[in-house]
């Protein structure tokens, strides 16, 4: 805002020199030759026009002596003073003292030193002598009398309509239907006062394509009723399905409406309920809004996008249907019912993970139960026990999911405040970038998003240093000058997705892969799709900037980043147009310490696989089976899938009864197969961490207690498809750690 | 879909902190210096509103509004005038050619966004 304020200053004086240098070379002509006329009127423009300006910045000293000015050069153009070289004089005088006043008013020293006053009052005095009688009024204070104050209460005004503003589209099947048109305009008349008729022709067909049986009336109408909106549209109701109609209320019934939004009950409403009750939109409105508001839903999915819905007020007002000010009132209101009632209680985070913590041993003591329970069937037939341990089970659920939503909070706060890190290095780096914050509503466990503040930071200060360019590049590239930069969260499968996206230049996949082929991550003659390209930029030390600055291209961020969100069981993805901008993804589990497990068994021990990012199970196929090999490649509906043997990587006793299974697990895009021996289903699992000794096991994230009160090791989907997709195991490696888990 | 507004006024900075206000709030501005200028940026813009100033050299307000009524595409667009003389006269004369609203110079910027967002064609 200040440098908008400071900005503006610039062109203020900028502005004032230039007139009042117009002003003096006029007053120059005007004293060889007194009969030039015209050049008062160039004088009484600079003037005036200094004196508008200076409103705006509030420089009152300006204002106030301008008005004087100004005054007398009316009374020069009215005929009533002539123009002497003494009025001259002065006038020249004025001028210097604007000039004083100017400089002093930006160097904020108001009427400028004692030296500037004492001229200014001395002139402003001598400039009263031309005012006449009339100024005498105010000659008690001379320095404060614009009329600016004096007309304060009415510093705008709108000359409200009264009429109502109806648009018909008449479709082409109008006359075919049997409707005439004219006689809506003659029923219409019944209600008010057709005050204007205007015949629209845009979609008026050339002589030679034109039906005789087809309407292509399109009419613009002014009119006069104190009728409400849905009385008015349903003159049209016979021809509604044929007929655009838009109703636009006259201005005057604006306060009526805003007056109806505010009476309605304090409940929390729709949005689209607010305006319809209120009389503002009908009912037919809201109808048809919805449905496009739907239909481009609809069409994002086709086109697989994923988009957020466009707010209905929004559609609404498009469509022309309200007031976009009607719409603010009734978000207004619509805030003001849903806040008032929600009521928080600090409470200290320990406690929370207390409670926490103490629910997950909850959730594992009533998988015990259950299975006890379960046991006891065979024996006892005892059903109620079943069906108590069952209702527990489904209470149970739910004080988890109250006590997990406790520790959520919105994303919204860390969004804002990346305000101000996006305001202080676009203006370090000289560019214009816009923030676009939205989904801040989003929620997500208080741990994770601690955690994710500094991989974000990372992506913005890359987007700003990177990705955007400078204001000069968008210009000749036809960009807007201003850079966009969107972050952006929502809610997928269970997960929520953070965006952080540019419009700025993009990837380049060639520096990329030349970068890659550099550090020698890709072989020269390795042919590698756009994806995978922008997926090397997470690899460690990989910068392409040019230029390293203090802000972002030492190259130890990304690998970074991708580290960090990877801890918090999350993944990010990349995608950039060249030329159009890049977006991350970063796909993040809403909470870390209860999951919905895969539990499934491998030897004589059981391991859990993050449900969500297990595609499928299916039987391994015969020529698999009871192999040996640690891992290796199948035919999985034509698409080849690497699998590893659990067994052999964790080296499980073998006692393989039956057929084995593959889990098909999906990370970042990339599938893979995990054979195991036996698959159990779905499994509440709550994640215990690891010691410190085991910190460093390659393929296991964490462990759980079973029902049973056996431990279960969680999988780490993500490092086992990443090592099996890209085929490299280092036996020992695996072999050395499982060593300590056995 | 952005809401363009057209700023009419021979004053560099009224242009100047009129257009930083409004495109604070999300719309699009073009200005032009004078009725004449404006007159040629009127050339198939949608546009949602005209502020125009009164006093300006080449072609004032006044005539410059009665202009733009007369060009088809353009004769629903709101017209709000913009003035430092807050007397009647002037305003009178700006509705009589076809504007819809006034506002006085200096304005607050609280107002004016106020005003605008009245008056703006949706």
């Amino acid at each position: 805002m200040n440098e908008e304020i400071q900005e503006s200053i610039q062109v203020f004086v900028s502005e004032a020199g230039e007139l009042l240098d117009e002003m003096e070379s006029a007053l120059l002509v005007l004293e060889e030759d007194p009969s030039h006329e015209g050049h008062i009127n160039t004088v009484f423009r600079a003037v005036h026009t200094i004196k508008g300006s200076a409103g705006l910045f509030s420089y009152d000293h300006i204002v106030d002596f301008s008005h004087h000015v100004e005054s007398v050069l009316d009374r020069v153009r009215d005929g009533q003073q002539k123009i002497t070289s003494e009025l001259l004089s002065i006038l020249l005088a004025c001028h210097d003292i604007l000039e004083n006043l100017v400089q002093a008013a930006v160097n904020d020293q108001g009427a400028g030193d004692e030296e500037v006053q004492e001229r200014t009052r001395g002139i402003a005095g001598q400039l009263e002598q031309y005012l006449g009688e009339s100024a005498c009024a105010v000659d008690e204070n001379p320095m404060v009398s614009h009329e600016v104050l004096q007309i304060d209460d009415q510093i705008s005004g709108i000359e409200l309509g009264s009429n109502w503003h109806i648009s018909l589209r008449f479709g082409p099947d109008v006359l075919r239907n049997g409707m005439d048109p004219l006689s809506f305009m003659r029923y219409l008349s019944r209600l008010g006062e057709v005050v204007q008729i205007l015949p629209v022709w845009d979609d008026m067909p050339g002589r030679g394509e034109m039906e005789p049986e087809s309407c292509y009336l399109d009419l613009e109408i002014e009119f006069k009723s104190d009728a409400d909106k849905v009385t008015i549209e349903n003159v049209f109701q016979f021809v509604k399905d044929d007929c655009k109609v838009t109703i636009l209320p006259p201005l005057t019934r604006h306060s009526l409406y805003k007056e109806a939004i505010e009476d309605l009950p304090g409940e929390p409403m729709r949005l689209g309920d607010i305006l319809v009750e209120s009389g503002a939109v009908t009912e037919r409105e809201l109808k048809e809004a919805l449905e496009v508001q739907q239909s481009e839903v609809d069409q994002a999915e086709l086109k697989m996008e994923n988009i957020s819905k466009t707010p209905i007020g929004e559609v609404l007002i498009h469509k022309g249907s309200v007031h976009p000010e009607l719409v603010n009132a009734a978000v207004n209101k619509q805030a003001k019912n849903k806040g008032s009632p929600e009521k928080t209680i600090r409470v200290s985070a320990d406690k929370l993970e207390s409670l926490i913590n103490l629910m997950g041993e909850l959730v594992i003591s009533t998988a015990n139960i259950a299975l006890l329970a379960n046991l006891t069937r065979k024996d006892t037939l005892n059903d109620a026990l079943i069906e108590a341990t069952e209702n527990m089970g489904q209470l149970v659920d739910g004080v988890r999911d109250a006590s997990l939503g406790l520790r959520m909070v919105q994303i919204g706060e860390t969004f804002f405040r990346f305000r101000r890190i996006v305001r202080d290095v676009s203006h370090k780096s000289c560019k214009d970038i816009e923030l676009k914050i939205s989904g801040g509503e989003a929620e997500l466990d208080k741990t994770v998003i601690e955690k994710i503040s500094d991989p974000l930071l990372h992506l913005v200060r890359n987007a700003i240093d990177h990705g955007i360019e400078s204001t000069e590049t968008r210009h000749k590239t036809g960009k807007p000058k201003k850079g966009l930069l969107h972050l952006s969260a929502s809610h997928d499968s269970g997960g929520i997705v953070i965006k952080v996206s540019d419009d700025g230049c993009g990837l380049s996949h060639e520096k990329i892969l030349a970068k890659a082929q550099d550090l020698g991550l890709v072989k020269d003659n390795q042919k590698l799709s756009d994806q995978e390209v922008y997926r090397l930029i997470f690899e460690p030390g990989f910068s392409t900037a040019e230029q390293v600055t203090d802000l972002s291209g030492r190259g130890v961020g990304m690998d970074v980043v991708r580290r960090n969100i990877e801890a918090l069981r999350g993944h990010v993805d990349v995608e950039s147009q060249p030329g159009k901008g890049t977006s991350f993804s970063i796909h993040l589990p809403l909470t870390l310490a209860i999951i919905d497990g895969f539990l499934v068994r491998v030897g004589k021990s059981f391991y859990v696989i993050p449900l969500d990012m297990v595609e499928e199970c299916t039987e391994l196929p015969e020529e698999f089976q009871n192999a040996s090999q640690l891992n290796s490649y199948m035919d999985l509906r034509g698409e080849v899938l690497p699998f590893i043997h659990l067994a052999e990587l964790f080296q499980e006793k073998n006692v393989r009864s039956g057929r084995e299974n593959i889990v098909v697990a999906k990370f970042a895009g990339q599938k893979a197969g995990l054979v195991v021996d036996e698959l159990h289903g779905e499994y509440q699992t709550v994640i215990k961490p690891l010691g410190k000794v085991f910190r460093q096991l390659h393929g296991i994230s964490g462990a759980t207690i079973l029902g049973s009160g056996k431990v279960a090791m969680v999988i780490d989907v993500p490092a086992l498809v990443k090592t099996a997709a890209s085929g490299a195991f280092e036996h020992g490696r695996f072999s050395s750690n499982s060593e300590v888990l056995n | 879909m952005g809401k363009t507004i057209l700023i009419v006024d021979d004053s560099d900075s009224m242009r100047h902190v009129l257009g930083v206000t409004l495109r604070k709030e999300g719309y699009e501005v073009i200005d032009a210096k004078d009725g004449v200028d404006a007159l040629e940026k009127l050339d198939g813009t949608r546009i949602s509103l005209i502020i125009s100033d009164i006093n300006m050299p080449n072609m004032d307000g006044i005539t410059f509004i009665k202009e733009v009524k007369k060009i088809y595409a353009y004769r629903f667009t709101p017209i709000c005038t913009l003035t430092t003389e807050g007397g009647r006269k002037r305003i009178d004369e700006g509705k009589d050619a076809g504007a819809k609203a006034w506002m006085v110079k200096p304005f607050v910027p609280q107002k004016l966004l106020e005003t605008v967002s009245m008056l703006v064609m949706p």
